[in-house]
């Protein structure tokens, strides 16, 4: 596993533990790797999927769930046999998914910003 | 695909058993007089089979399976039509009885509350694995 990962890419079904806490993983080494070079995947060492990679990878899994929502919505207002309850949930995992998405955005950034504003 | 609401999927195949509940209630109520039905019997009451189905997670190895609720199936009450007094219809017999559904109204009244108290609880899950996920999300936060 790459030092960056703190998301594993296989989740075992649970929330996804993003173990920025953990002493080989601090934000700061995730930070300080995104800022110092542009393309974060060829500063990956080789082996192991890069965080970049894991990221996109998380992003097109919740784009798939808003699309799912859509779709069930859709089907639910043009007289399709779909339970109300079905579509309310679909909209309401988009949701929380997006929730997710925005969370990990929010800290690799604040850990970024912890960087720029580290006096040398 | 990541699964971020806890025990999501039981509550959806719950939910979706007690709506098939709700419609089979609703079926018998808006039946209760029909003395004659497709087969030119009587309406007979119809009463829903729950099972538990074993449902496969989304895990690619499939090894967990958790348990939902599934419909069975849906069997007719073979409980006798009730005999009523009515020498005026035209389907009275020679002794001015006729048969008329073995449906007793508020039995299906206490069944529709009992359903529709079974879709809430199961409803009360979803808001709360929803609220579970976005105190998670708030960890950290001041």
């Amino acid at each position: 596993m790459s030092p960056l990962s703190g998301i594993s890419p296989n989740l075992p079904g649970a929330l996804p533990r993003v173990d920025l806490m953990s002493p080989e993983v601090t934000p700061l080494s995730a930070a300080s790797e995104l800022g110092k070079s542009p393309d974060v995947t060829s500063a990956q060492p080789a082996g192991g999927d890069s965080f970049a990679t894991m990221l996109g990878q998380m992003v097109s899994d919740i784009n798939a769930q808003q699309v799912n929502a859509t779709q069930t919505v859709n089907a639910l207002q043009s007289g399709q046999k779909v339970p109300l309850h079905q579509a309310v949930i679909a909209m309401e995992e988009a949701n929380v998914s997006f929730q997710l998405m925005v969370e990990v955005r929010n800290r690799l950034l604040e850990s970024y910003q912890e960087i720029m504003r580290m006096q040398i | 695909m990541i699964q971020i609401l806890a025990g999501i999927q039981n509550t959806t195949a719950a939910l979706q058993a007690e709506q098939t509940r709700l419609n089979v209630i609703s079926e018998n109520i808006a039946n209760a007089n029909t003395a004659h039905g497709v087969d030119g019997k009587p309406y007979q009451r119809q009463v829903v089979v729950f099972a538990t189905a074993l449902q496969q997670a989304m895990n690619a190895d499939g090894s967990t399976a958790t348990p939902a609720l599934k419909v069975a199936s849906i069997e007719k009450d073979t409980r006798d039509p009730v005999q009523i007094y009515d020498p005026g219809n035209p389907d009275a017999d020679a002794r001015g009885m006729i048969s008329m559904p073995n449906i007793n109204i508020h039995e299906e009244m206490a069944d529709l509350i009992s359903a529709s108290r079974t879709f809430e609880a199961n409803l009360a899950v979803v808001k709360n694995s929803r609220s579970m996920a976005m105190q998670t999300l708030a960890i950290g936060k001041h």
